[in-house]
């Protein structure tokens, strides 16, 4: 070994340390990127000597994979109980002080207080007030769940273009990661940046990655459906605007296969898009056909039976479209709850007379006059409490009293909120549990970066000596020399 | 090499989920210390919140039925009073007539008496309460009882009808002096007892329905809660007073006169205690609708406390959760000042 060999080891030495430092600054810089991975400056020995730096990023593949997974399931839960909190208050109200349960009870009351005084106006106009809060309140209901549905469809249309932007981000990313990779060029910021895009689909569509040669990767949907493979397939929607209720939403199609249905209130999907699908056309839908079953239990209730022959039965204080008729038992009469309305005879607002409430709507049960009957009253509040056909979640008819029925539907709504809710809690868990874990491997720790620098700082000084000493002993040669 | 197993991002995210939850509580811990009632009831009772529902609206109507109940119960207690009354008015009518019967006073007392009854009895069920005729039956709008004592009244000119139809003459004829004892006997009997218990009363006397006015006075249960003016007590009373006034001021024989106040003792009698039966049978709806109330408010009282098991918090424990957690909040606020001058920066 000759001293000249040695001042090129201190020198490479010196070199090294600076390229380190630079990595060390930068690492410092990203501390509070999530997405930044932190860069390492690997030493490795050729020869005696000649040592190079070699900067490699820190990953962790299965905890990547775990951790998108568990995003894009944290994002539909997310996204399901935010909106049936809304769905709810949108329908029921604070409380459910608003929901057609409670105003049907109080409409019941109001007539039980109409039925003990039948002769006095001011109690059928309470009464009718009621009955008309009430019709408010199912079309109301059924119109703030179709406007739902149809945000909910625009929301779709916006995520699908996202995704799709996201994708084409994706692909230039990708081709810049392979091109590096084939010239043996470092991509590390590209890398991070891919990883980044992959998390924010993930908040879409559940996915997961298929590394190929020259770090290609290729996504796939959790159902099979491939999402990128060299170019990003096509994801398309055809968004609907005015929802009625018995539209139907369009599927979401990625490369042409629609995108599975994700079924329950602690969601089997993941990713938003399945989730609004998901509320979009079940749970939407079958908040609408109970208050279509609330309605046509109303309707059924109140329906009048003609004194005389052949006894024709045909709606009476409450109405719809297809009146005189009464809406048939045992099928859902779909927007019956945003068709159905006061009859014209008993409604002062459109010139009838409250007072037909005593004697009955369609026909005249009290042909007298009598002011203080109350047969037709009692008998109509006794009806809410007996039991007739419903159906029920799912298609299954059950014999329900109207009062319980509708208690039902708040029971349907408020269970599936708290399972959503419950599920949300422990998929949240599970997501910052695995962000957690993945960026103590991954992110920055200023400490330990802040360590490594007085060791940089060490060894700089070392080399910087070395060169000095040698330098001394060169001088020490050459004066002998002279 | 990494050496380290946090890094700088996990701590601060960790802190900043941590009290967002623990502000997220706070709030709704805060409400439930506030209300003693869970914060959402929908989130805390999931299916039950149906149950919940129909509690709060079956107390609603059970308080809505204790109310129009008290409406049922003035009525009732108004028409005791009048019933009560009547019985009085009528007792004295009956001691009058007694009186004329084994005397010879002046039967213009009788008639006098007969016709102050009738005006009382026009007066008393023709009362009304809130807007209702008590009487009516169902048909509460209209007075029930004609003005017999007006000479044009319905009432008055159809029983001089019915006298002339039956004899030939009206009552202020002279020739009613030759009516004997048995005529006016059969005529009482076979003329004006079938008219006043039968439709003569309904069609020119009283315009009250038979069908009196129901009430629903619990969930399930309902019940009459008035008396109509077409029960027989009102028209046998009707009957002797109404003849009585007519006849006995006119120049009868004194037999037929006895025949007539012995017919209307007769009549007052079985009206007054008719009436007396009325009374009772009122008393016990009355009572039934007390006990209705019993029931209901015994109900409420049960609902009530249902409701609290299911959607009631304990005060103190919300209060606790309520300190602990604001001592939790400011442990971690602590916490990040401490973290945040943790550094290796400082030292250096």
């Amino acid at each position: 070994m000759s001293l000249s060999t040695a001042l090129n080891t201190a020198q490479n030495s010196l070199l090294n340390t600076q390229r380190q430092t630079s990595v060390l600054s930068r690492n410092m810089a990203n501390a509070d990127n999530p997405d930044y991975n932190r860069r390492t400056a690997v030493l490795s020995s050729l020869h005696p000597g000649a040592r190079v730096v070699d900067i490699q990023r820190s990953t962790d593949a299965a905890l990547f994979k775990q951790n998108l997974t568990a995003l894009s399931g944290w994002s539909a839960q997310s996204k399901i109980v935010y909106e049936l909190d809304r769905l709810s208050l949108d329908v029921n109200g604070v409380d459910h002080a608003t929901s057609p349960a409670m105003l049907i009870g109080q409409f019941q009351e109001a007539l039980q207080l109409y039925s003990s005084t039948p002769s006095n106006r001011t109690l059928a106009e309470n009464s009718i007030e009621m009955a008309r809060e009430v019709v408010r309140s199912l079309n109301d209901g059924s119109a703030s769940i179709q406007s739902f549905r149809s945000q909910m469809d625009g929301e779709i249309a916006q995520g699908v273009e996202e995704l799709n932007s996201l994708l084409a981000d994706f692909k230039k990313v990708n081709d810049e990661i392979i091109r590096a990779s084939r010239s043996g060029r470092d991509a590390l910021d590209a890398h991070d940046t891919r990883d980044a895009i992959l998390k924010r689909v993930s908040e879409f569509v559940p996915i997961s990655t298929i590394s190929r040669d020259d770090n290609d990767l290729m996504i796939v949907t959790a159902d099979g459906t491939t999402l990128f493979e060299t170019d990003p397939r096509p994801v398309s929607f055809e968004p609907t605007v005015v929802y009625g209720s018995a539209t139907v939403g369009n599927r979401i199609l990625v490369d042409g296969v629609p995108l599975a249905k994700s079924t329950g209130a602690n969601t089997t999907g993941g990713g938003s898009l399945a989730a609004m699908v998901q509320l979009r056309d079940s749970f939407a839908v079958e908040m609408q056909s109970q208050l279509d079953e609330v309605a046509r239990g109303l309707i059924q209730t109140f329906s009048e039976t003609d004194p005389n022959p052949p006894n024709d039965v045909v709606a009476g204080l409450f109405t719809w479209p297809g009146a005189p008729n009464v809406p048939a038992a045992g099928t859902v009469e779909t927007g019956l709850a945003s068709g159905i309305s006061l009859n014209a005879t008993v409604d002062p607002s459109k010139g009838g007379d409250v007072e037909r409430l005593r004697d009955g709507v369609a026909f005249d049960f009290n042909p007298d006059g009598n002011a203080s009957f109350s047969e037709y009253l009692i008998d109509k509040v006794n009806s809410l409490d007996e039991p007739m056909t419903f159906v029920t979640n799912g298609g299954v008819t059950a014999s329900q009293s109207l009062m319980t029925f509708s208690a039902g539907s708040i029971s349907w709504l408020e269970d599936a909120r708290k399972t959503a809710s419950s599920a949300a809690e422990t998929k949240s868990a599970t997501m910052f549990r695995t962000s957690e874990v993945l960026s103590n491997l991954t992110n920055v720790n200023v400490d330990e970066e802040m360590a490594l620098m007085l060791q940089l700082e060490q060894s700089y000084a070392a080399s910087a000596k070395m060169m000095q000493m040698i330098d001394e002993m060169l001088q020490t040669l050459l004066s002998v020399v002279r | 090499m990494k050496v380290s197993f946090v890094s700088t991002q996990a701590i601060t995210q960790a802190m900043r989920y941590q009290m967002a939850r623990m502000q997220t509580d706070l709030v709704s811990a805060n409400k439930e210390a506030v209300t003693f009632r869970v914060a959402d009831r929908g989130l805390a009772l999931g299916a039950r919140t149906g149950m919940s529902v129909s509690f709060h609206r079956d107390i609603d109507r059970l308080k809505g039925l204790t109310d129009s109940n008290e409406l049922a119960a003035s009525r009732l207690a108004s028409t005791q009073v009048i019933l009560n009354q009547m019985k009085d008015d009528a007792d004295s009518l009956l001691s009058a007539f007694t009186t004329a019967l084994s005397s010879a006073s002046d039967p213009n007392i009788a008639k006098d008496q007969a016709e102050v009854f009738i005006a009382s009895m026009t007066s008393s069920l023709n009362a009304h309460l809130n807007g209702e005729h008590l009487f009516a039956g169902i048909n509460t709008d209209v007075k029930p009882l004609d003005d017999f004592l007006d000479p044009a009244s319905t009432s008055a000119t159809e029983f001089n009808e019915l006298f002339e139809g039956h004899f030939g003459f009206y009552p202020d004829d002279t020739d009613v002096s030759d009516i004997t004892a048995a005529e006016m006997e059969d005529f009482l009997d076979n003329v004006v007892e079938p008219y006043f218990m039968g439709t003569g009363w309904t069609d020119h006397w009283s315009s009250a329905t038979d069908q009196q006015i129901v009430s629903r006075i619990t969930l399930t249960e309902t019940a009459e809660t008035s008396v109509s003016a077409n029960i027989d007590p009102f028209r046998k009373l009707a009957m002797a007073a109404a003849t009585i006034s007519v006849l006995v001021g006119r120049d009868l024989q004194s037999t037929t006169k006895s025949a007539l106040l012995e017919k209307a003792i007769s009549d007052l009698g079985a009206g007054i205690s008719g009436i007396a039966n009325q009374t009772g049978y009122t008393g016990i709806t009355e009572q039934r609708i007390d006990r209705a109330n019993e029931r209901m408010s015994m109900q409420v009282d049960i609902i009530s406390k249902s409701l609290i098991d299911i959607e009631g918090v304990d005060e103190s424990e919300a209060a606790v959760k309520v300190n602990g957690l604001i001592a939790q909040i400011e442990l971690s606020y602590t916490l990040t000042s401490r973290m945040q001058q943790m550094s290796l920066l400082k030292f250096l």
